[in-house]
C-alpha cells in the first residue's frame, strides 16, 4: 500500500492532479455573493467553477466569450459550468472536454455545494471514484458561516456542524449585520468543533481567489505547504481536546462534535495503523467527520486523510517536513473521546506486536 | 445574446498547459527559428550555457546563459556563410561543440561539420571542419557527440552515389579524438541504396510519403557502446553492431511503414527495461501525414522487436488543422551527460503544434500523458501556430524547447 520513498526522478503522485476547492456554507451565508464575485474576478483565469444553477448567479451575457451546452467561458478566462446530472458526471465531462479540446484548459476547479448539503459525500466521491481520483484531488474545503444566524444553525443542524468539521478555511460573513456580542461565542463554537481550520472574516464576498487555493496537500514533496496542510504553521501540534472551549459556549449541553489531537511517540508499522483506522471507520465512521495527520510508518512520513467511512489514498512524503518525526493526527469526531481512540490504537498495537 | 456556437479550444493563440509552468520565453533577438540541436555546457567558470542550432540561415547557432532559467541571456549568435546552408544539429561534449552543416543542393559547400572550442562561450573558436561535400551529398543533417571522441552522424560523402537523391545521407562514424584532425572510422548504409550495391533497391513509399532511405538520428550510449540506434527515416528503426567499425552488422530492423507513412526519426533505448522509444517525424502540414506517433517497442529480443503501444496523442480533431504540422518529432534523448535529465520511465517529446509533452511509460502497455505545454502562436509565425521542434531537459528537470520558425526558446518547469 505504501510506496518506497520517491527518488529524484520519481513522479509526485499528486502533482498531475487538478486541485478542487469545495465552497460550502450555511443557508444565507453569502455563497452566491462570493461565487458571483469570483466569476468576475481577474484572478479566476483558467479556473472552472461548477455551480448548481446559472439563474441565481446571473452571469451577464456580455461577459460570456464562448459556451458549450453547460460550460461558458467568461471574459476573465474563467469557465462557468453548471451541474447537469450529478457532480461525478460533471467532473468527468469537464475533464473529457478539456482533454478533447472542446473547452480551454483549466488549472483548478471550484465547486459550489448547495446550502443544505452535507459536503462529506462530495469529498468521499473525490477520494473513492477511481477515474476522478486519477485526475482531480481535493485541495480544500471553504465553509462560509453567517455571523447573524451561525450559532443557531450550528446548534440545530448536524449538516452545519459537518460543514465546519470538514473545513480547511472558515469564512465568517455578514459581521456588519450582527451584534458584536454574538461573534465571539460563534468563533468559540467553531473553534471547539474544528480547532485547526483558518478562520477569516469577509465582507460582501471580498475573498481573493488566491486565498482559496493551496489549502490541501498538493505534493508528496515535503515543504511549508505540508505543514500548512497539517495545521502546524500557526499552532504547534499540542495534544489535547478542544472540548473545554465548547463546554463554555452558552446554550450547548455538550460538545458533541470536537477536535481531538493525538500524538504517538512510537513509529507504526502500516498494518497496525491501517487495522486500527479500519476498525474506527467501520464501527464509528458516521461519527468520524474528518481525520488528517502525518504518520511515522517505520520512519517514513505518510500523510493520511479520512472523511467518515472513506480514507483518501495515503501519500508517502519524500522526507519529513520538519524536525518533528512523531505521528500527529487530528480527529474531528462526534461523541468519541480522545482516550477511546488512543486506547484503541494501543490495543491494536499490542495485539499486532 | 452572444452565446456562440460550440467552438473547440483549438484556437492556436491559446496557450494550453497541464502540469508545466513557463519560467521564461526568449525570442533570441528576432531569430527564433530553431532546428533540432540543443545541448548544454557547464563552463569552466560554472555557468550553464544552452547551445541551440538554428533551423535555417542566416544564423548558425546561439549560446544562451541559462544558469538562472528565469533569466536567459544570449551570449553569442553566429552567422552562416550563405543562405543555402543550415546547421540544424549540434552537440556539446565538455568544451567541444560539433555543429552540422547541410546544404540545400548537392555539391554545395560547406557540407559536413565544424568542431568548435567553446571554453569561452562568448567566443567560439573553430578548430576544424570535416568536409562531407560531394556531387551527391547535402552534408550532415544530424549528429551525436557525447563522449568527446566520436561523432555519429547522418551524412553524405563525396564517394557515395545513391540511386535516389533522397537517400544521400547514411550512417558515418568520425573519430575526433584529435579534434584538429577528424578521420572517418566507419560507415553503414541500407543495402541497395548505393549505386553499385548488389542488393535490390528498397521498395519506396507512395510518392507523397517518400522521404528517403537515409539516416536521421544515430545514437550510441556508453551503457552499450557496441550498438548504434538509428532512425533510418523510411527504412524504419535499425540497430547496428558497431563493435568492429570496419565491419558494421545489422542486429535489429523494425519498420512500421508501410502501412504507416514513414519517417522514423529517433530510436531511444531504455536499457534496463529492454524497450525502445521510437519517434516518427511529422513532415506535412494540416494533418497530411497523420498519424505520426511515438512507439513503444519491446526489444528484449534484439532480433525480433515487437511494438507494444503508442503514446497517447492529443485529439487530431483539435490539432490537425490548428496550423502547421501536428505529430511526433524529437525526444529528449537521455544524453549520457551530467547536465542531462536521464530517466527510464519519463519521456519528453515535441509534437509541433501539439507542443511539448511528457509521458510516464512505467506501464509500457499503457503509457500515460502526465504534462504538456502548448504555447500560443508566436509572433510572426508563418505556420499560424506554435511548431515546437526539439526539446532538451537538464538534470534539474528544467525543460528547454524551441519553435521551428519564430518563437525562439521556451523554458519550462515540470511539476511532476
Amino acid at each position: 500500500m505504501i510506496n518506497s520513498s520517491p527518488s529524484a526522478t520519481a513522479r509526485d503522485p499528486l502533482a498531475g492532479k487538478l486541485p478542487v476547492t469545495l465552497i460550502t456554507g450555511f443557508l444565507g451565508s453569502g455563497k452566491t455573493t462570493l461565487i458571483s464575485r469570483l466569476l468576475k474576478h481577474p484572478g479566476m483565469n483558467r479556473v472552472a467553477v461548477v455551480i448548481n444553477e446559472v439563474g441565481e448567479i446571473g452571469i451577464d451575457h456580455d461577459l460570456v466569450a464562448m459556451s458549450t451546452e453547460n460550460v461558458s467561458l467568461l471574459a476573465n478566462g474563467c469557465l462557468c459550468c453548471t451541474v447537469r446530472t450529478d457532480l461525478q458526471n460533471t467532473l468527468r465531462e469537464l475533464f473529457g472536454q478539456r482533454r478533447a479540446g472542446q473547452i480551454p484548459d483549466f488549472d483548478r476547479v471550484v465547486i459550489e455545494t448547495s446550502g443544505l448539503a452535507d459536503p462529506s459525500p462530495v469529498i468521499q466521491t473525490l477520494a473513492s471514484d477511481t477515474m476522478l481520483g486519477a485526475q482531480y484531488r481535493l485541495d480544500g474545503v471553504v465553509t462560509l458561516v453567517d455571523a447573524v444566524n451561525g450559532l443557531h444553525q450550528l446548534e440545530h443542524s448536524p449538516e452545519a456542524q459537518k460543514q465546519i468539521a470538514v473545513a480547511d478555511l472558515i469564512v465568517i460573513t455578514k459581521e456588519d449585520l450582527a451584534e458584536p456580542s454574538t461573534v465571539a461565542p460563534l468563533i468559540e463554537a467553531l473553534r471547539a468543533i474544528n480547532g485547526h481550520a483558518v478562520v477569516r472574516h469577509s465582507r460582501h464576498g471580498d475573498l481573493e481567489p488566491s486565498e482559496l487555493i493551496g489549502l490541501g496537500l498538493g505534493s508528496a514533496r515535503a515543504g511549508s505547504g505540508t505543514l500548512r496542510f497539517l495545521g502546524e504553521l500557526q499552532t504547534p501540534g499540542a495534544s489535547g481536546s478542544g472540548a473545554y472551549l465548547a463546554q463554555r459556549v452558552p446554550g450547548r449541553h455538550d460538545a458533541e462534535v470536537r477536535t481531538l489531537s493525538l500524538r504517538f511517540e512510537q513509529p507504526f508499522d502500516w498494518k497496525t495503523f491501517a487495522a486500527a483506522m479500519d476498525m474506527i471507520m467501520s464501527l464509528r465512521g458516521a461519527d468520524l467527520l474528518r481525520v488528517k495527520g502525518i504518520v511515522n510508518v517505520q520512519g517514513e512520513p505518510v500523510v493520511v486523510q479520512a472523511v467518515q467511512h472513506v480514507m483518501h489514498p495515503p501519500v508517502t512524503l519524500d522526507r519529513w517536513p520538519s524536525d518533528d518525526h512523531q505521528t500527529r493526527m487530528v480527529f474531528i469526531t462526534r461523541n468519541i473521546r480522545l482516550e477511546t481512540i488512543r486506547a484503541l490504537f494501543d490495543a491494536v498495537g499490542a495485539i499486532c506486536a | 445574446m452572444t452565446f456562440d456556437a460550440p467552438k473547440p479550444a483549438g484556437r492556436p493563440e491559446q496557450t494550453l498547459a497541464h502540469n508545466m509552468t513557463l519560467l521564461a520565453h526568449h525570442e533570441l533577438d528576432g531569430f527564433g527559428g530553431l532546428g533540432e540541436g540543443i545541448a548544454m555546457q557547464l563552463t569552466d567558470d560554472g555557468r550553464r550555457v544552452l547551445w541551440l542550432a538554428h533551423e535555417s540561415a542566416p544564423k548558425n547557432f546561439t549560446g544562451v546563459d541559462v544558469t538562472d532559467p528565469r533569466q536567459p541571456r544570449v551570449l553569442v549568435q553566429t552567422e552562416l556563410p550563405h543562405m543555402k546552408v543550415r546547421s540544424n544539429s549540434l552537440d556539446v561534449s565538455g568544451n567541444l561543440m560539433a555543429v552540422a552543416s547541410q546544404v540545400l543542393e548537392p555539391g554545395m559547400k560547406p557540407a559536413g561539420f565544424d568542431l568548435f572550442d567553446i571554453s569561452i562561450p562568448e567566443q567560439p573558436k573553430l578548430i576544424s571542419h570535416f568536409d562531407c561535400s560531394g556531387q551527391f551529398s547535402r552534408g550532415v543533417h544530424a549528429l551525436w557527440f557525447v563522449d568527446g571522441k566520436t561523432v555519429h552522424m547522418s551524412s553524405g560523402a563525396a564517394d557515395f552515389e545513391p540511386h535516389n537523391p533522397l537517400d544521400d545521407q547514411f550512417y558515418r562514424i568520425v573519430d575526433v579524438s584529435d579534434p584538429s584532425n577528424p578521420v572517418e572510422a566507419g560507415r553503414w548504409w541500407m543495402p541497395g541504396t548505393r549505386v553499385g550495391d548488389s542488393e535490390p533497391q528498397p521498395a519506396r513509399l507512395p510518392k507523397q510519403f517518400d522521404t528517403g532511405f537515409r539516416v536521421h538520428n544515430a545514437n550510441v550510449f556508453p551503457q552499450q557502446p557496441d550498438r548504434a540506434y538509428i532512425g533510418y527515416i523510411d527504412g524504419g528503426a535499425v540497430v547496428l553492431d558497431i563493435s568492429d567499425k570496419k565491419n558494421i552488422r545489422v542486429v535489429s530492423r523494425w519498420n512500421h511503414s508501410p502501412p504507416f507513412n514513414g519517417f522514423t526519426h529517433t530510436v531511444l533505448p531504455l536499457f534496463d527495461r529492454g524497450l525502445w522509444i521510437v519517434s516518427d517525424e511529422c513532415v506535412k502540414e494540416g494533418g497530411g501525414d497523420w498519424p505520426k506517433l511515438v512507439w513503444v517497442v519491446d526489444a528484449r529480443c534484439e532480433a525480433n522487436p515487437v511494438p507494444i503501444s503508442t503514446f497517447p496523442m492529443p485529439p487530431v480533431s483539435v490539432f490537425g488543422k490548428r496550423g502547421g504540422r501536428f505529430g511526433a518529432h524529437n525526444l529528449h534523448e537521455n544524453l549520457p551527460l551530467p547536465m542531462s535529465f536521464q530517466s527510464d520511465t519519463i519521456i519528453i517529446g515535441t509534437f509541433f503544434n501539439g507542443g511539448v509533452r511528457v509521458y510516464d511509460t512505467t506501464n509500457p502497455y499503457q503509457v500515460e500523458e502526465v504534462a504538456y505545454y502548448v504555447p500560443g502562436t508566436p509572433k510572426l509565425s508563418p505556420a499560424g501556430a506554435i511548431q515546437l521542434n526539439d526539446v532538451y531537459v537538464d538534470e534539474r528537470q528544467i525543460v528547454y524547447t524551441v519553435d521551428r520558425f519564430s518563437g525562439g526558446l521556451y523554458i519550462l518547469e515540470m511539476n511532476l
